[in-house]
């Protein structure tokens, strides 16, 4: 087991190296940096002249060791945009795109693992409606879905804010929105937006998976034993279900943090894929790169998290696993 | 308002303040634009959202008014010393936010830090030679030459107190890491900045120890940065926010229409034209053409001209919002060319005569670049443009890029033909001379952004007569000249004055001035 979650982090750290190094040759495609760092009458010596200290006219290859060097000293350098340090704004941003993902995900579980099995279980026209509005909720685009319920809730209505995180509360670095009523009136919408898409997904693979399951031949002879329904459904039938709908769900936990930039930018949500997204306007590399890194971290964390979780779900995967 | 004063999280603050100033009522007043102002250092960064922002927080020696015209502010008058110097003479009283008194050694200690090297606005000061305090509230600034203009061109100069920039380290603007400066403020200004979260919130408050009557009312105001445009719709649609810079043109109409809100519609001082490789031997995008550049002849780019619908670029692009211009000012800038304010008439027949003329009577295939990101409705002009170049058998190869790959592809020389847009820093005439109509000469620092490489003797003669010349109508007929000479020889295509489209609740009363610039002190929120 040790050696198990030693070896994987051993694998990510290639993973993360291979990820900068593609983020670092594209680069190169997304614009000038300098051009966006100075006024139209700053004369072209004066940009070559930044270009040379900043490094950029330094070989890629150059260019790349150095950024990786630096990160292994824990250097994360300075924002082009901004001038500050880039490890300060990425962790003053980081407490929002958390608690955002967190309460998208919570959503899409709540919802989508009962309408899951419900609707495996039942046929009708609440089975058929559910199943019609995740076709509706999977086809949408992120961005009309935001920009609907803020017109609806927001606009139309009044009830919800339209942008931005409301009041928050310090908790030492970290600005948290569960502590006040403004708080989690901000998170709402976002949240709903950002956790549909995962919704519709939880909801149809548990509602396979389950299908898949009340097929097979031990839960015909449960039934045949007489266990009462719900025993029968939720802890011979739906623990069965688990092991693919955590694989998925651990994935779209990455997903939900890495891609919540559309939502973000939405509903002007000061997580880091705003961050992510205003560095790519004024072409900062060293936030880009920092953030495509994290990014890449966090998913191989999540992923030997999916991982150590079979062990505890599955005894095949543990039986497995001893013989090794 | 009621809905705002609930929400607003710091009423107890502006109450406490209110009893102090004795004003009736607590304003706080919100509002949103694009972009977040990159800093707060003044000299750090020489771009329109952060010298915009700052303009309610430090002051310069002199101020535009409402109709943009020079007004005393630092200091109270000036007058010219000899023939090559201005002498400014200071106002007294004036403090700093943080309490202390501003003397002449403050505005040549900001002189040298906005002339240093890692500053961004030094180019302000290329025609200084020296600066002289002669006492406490009186500077000598010493030109190399005549320079009837250079109080026109500081205004966006702000003095920075030399005690609190020393002792806080930031007494030079940083290209690389950020210093004190960047996040917090000490200025003389209408306004102070109470809290700043680059990014998410910026909150100001009036300064009581201000030298001038304020006109506002409001207490407070909080800036969002809101990328996202129907976002910003929404918010002010919503009462989060009372006003918003800039809304989409395609929104105009539809927030005319509610109950509630204003729009605010303007000219900017920014000229969209198309631009020519004028010395290149031969066109790099064309199908049909190889070893040639037909717009090196002057009927080939008169042709283009011609082709143009200006009338109906502005009706069906702009949604009628912006004003034909017929050289490289608007008219609202000092030196505008009356004389010369005539355009070239739409004409496709005469068009297609001088591409007769010309020799490229069956039209040939050429690279129109454009930017997508950066002017109003950019691409979308470029496109309109394009089907009406190709009425005459012009057929342009449009290529739209984001503005952060734009300015490298046209420094490379990658068009054939370019759009641009100009804005005047210095409000006069004589700016889009120096920078797009010179020869490009990087020793001179003169027509840096002539990506065309469009070279004209006399004007290169002309443009040191104008920046020197301190009588107004010689220096206008110099003006006058130097325009004729673009206009005969069609060095660009000016076409427009691009709008200024700003929307607020119908409550607040606010001045639109032509730099786009949003002045907080002349806001009321009623």
């Amino acid at each position: 087991m040790l050696a198990f979650v030693l070896r994987r982090l051993a694998q990510s750290i290639f993973v993360m190296l291979a990820v900068s190094l593609i983020a670092f040759s594209l680069f190169r495609f997304v614009g000038d940096p300098i051009a966006q760092m100075v006024g139209q009458e700053t004369s072209i010596e004066d940009q070559e002249n930044i270009r040379e200290r900043l490094g950029l006219n330094d070989p890629l290859t150059t260019q790349y060791v150095r950024f990786v060097s630096n990160l292994s000293q824990a250097e994360f350098g300075y924002s082009y945009r901004t001038r500050q340090p880039v490890s300060e704004m990425i962790l003053s941003r980081l407490p929002a795109t958390l608690e955002l993902g967190a309460i998208s995900l919570v959503i899409s579980l709540i919802v989508g693992i009962p309408a899951g099995i419900y609707t495996a279980l039942k046929r009708g026209f609440l089975s058929n409606a559910l199943l019609v509005a995740t076709l509706v909720g999977i086809s949408i685009p992120t961005f009309v879905i935001g920009i609907f319920l803020i017109y609806l809730f927001g606009v139309s209505l009044g009830w919800l804010p339209t942008f931005g995180r409301g009041q928050t509360v310090a908790l030492g670095w970290w600005q948290t929105n569960f502590l006040t009523v403004s708080g989690w009136k901000a998170l709402i919408l976002p949240g709903v937006t950002l956790g549909v898409y995962q919704l519709t997904l939880t909801m149809r693979l548990v509602r396979a998976e389950m299908q898949e399951v009340l097929k097979t031949d031990y839960i015909k002879f449960a039934t045949a034993r007489g266990i009462n329904y719900r025993s029968l459904y939720l802890n011979h039938a739906f623990r069965n279900t688990l092991v693919p709908v955590v694989t998925i769900i651990g994935l779209q936990l990455g997903g939900i943090i890495a891609f919540s930039i559309v939502t973000e930018s939405v509903f002007q949500w000061p997580g880091m894929g705003l961050l992510f997204l205003e560095s790519i306007r004024y072409v900062d590399i060293p936030v880009m790169s920092v953030y495509l890194v994290l990014i890449a971290l966090m998913f191989v964390v999540i992923n030997l998290v999916v991982d150590l979780l079979y062990f505890a779900i599955d005894p095949r995967v543990r039986l497995r696993g001893s013989h090794d | 308002m009621t809905v705002i004063f609930r929400r607003s999280l710091s009423v107890g603050f502006a109450a406490l303040w209110l009893t102090a100033s004795g004003v009736t009522q607590a304003e706080t007043f919100k509002w949103a634009g694009t972009t977040d102002p990159q800093t707060m250092d003044p000299h750090a960064t020489n771009s329109a959202p952060v010298l915009g922002f700052l303009n309610n927080v430090y002051e310069g020696l002199v101020r535009r008014n409402k109709e943009m015209k020079i007004e005393p502010a630092l200091a109270e008058s000036w007058e010219q010393i000899g023939s090559d110097g201005w002498r400014f003479n200071l106002r007294e009283g004036v403090t700093f936010h943080d309490g202390s008194a501003f003397t002449a050694d403050d505005v040549l200690f900001s002189y040298e830090r906005a002339s240093s090297e890692d500053s961004d606005v030094r180019s302000w000061f290329a025609p200084v030679d020296s600066v002289a305090v002669v006492d406490d509230y009186t500077i000598d600034f010493l030109t190399k030459a005549p320079n009837p203009l250079f109080p026109d061109s500081i205004a966006n100069f702000m003095i920075m107190d030399r005690d609190w920039t020393t002792s806080n380290e930031a007494a030079r603007p940083s290209r690389e890491a950020e210093n004190f400066a960047t996040r917090n403020t000490n200025g003389t200004g209408a306004f102070t900045v109470t809290s700043r979260d680059p990014g998410v919130k910026t909150t100001l408050q009036p300064f009581d120890g201000w030298w001038d009557t304020l006109e506002s009312n409001i207490t407070e105001a909080v800036f969002t940065p809101i990328g996202e445009s129907a976002t910003g719709m929404a918010a002010l649609l919503s009462g989060e926010i009372d006003f918003i810079s800039p809304i989409p043109l395609q929104d105009v109409p539809r927030m005319k229409e509610r109950d509630g809100f204003t729009v605010h519609e303007g000219v900017e001082a920014r000229v969209l034209m198309f631009g020519f490789a004028h010395q290149a031997d031969s066109l790099k995008f064309s199908d049909d053409l190889t070893g040639e550049n037909p717009f090196k002849d002057v009927r080939v780019r008169q042709a283009a001209y011609q082709a143009i619908n200006v009338d109906a670029l502005i009706d069906k692009v702009m949604r009628g919002s912006a004003q034909p211009a017929s050289q490289l000012v608007s008219s609202a800038m000092k030196g505008y060319s009356e004389a010369k304010s005539e355009r070239l008439a739409y004409d496709p027949d005469a068009a297609m005569q001088l591409m007769k003329d010309a020799g490229y009577e069956d039209g040939f295939s050429f690279g129109l670049q454009c930017p997508n990101d950066r002017y109003i409705n950019d691409e979308a002009i470029c496109k309109a443009a394009a089907s009406m170049f190709a009425k005459v058998g012009l057929n342009a190869k449009l290529t739209a890029m984001p503005v952060r790959n734009y300015w490298p592809e046209l420094r490379e020389d990658n068009f054939d033909m370019y759009l641009l847009g100009w804005s005047p820093g210095t409000f006069d005439a004589e700016h889009p001379i120096r920078f797009l109509a010179h020869t490009p000469n990087s020793e001179k620092k003169l027509g840096s952004w002539n990506f065309g490489d469009y070279s004209n003797a006399r004007v290169d003669e002309l443009l040191p007569m104008i920046q020197t010349e301190l009588d107004e109508d010689t220096r206008q007929a110099m003006i006058d000249e130097t325009t004729e000479l673009l206009q005969q020889e069609i060095a660009y295509i000016p076409m427009y004055v691009q709008p200024l489209i700003w929307a607020s609740k119908d409550t607040i009363e606010l001045t639109q001035r032509t730099d786009n610039f949003f002045i907080l002190r002349w806001v009321t929120v009623n």
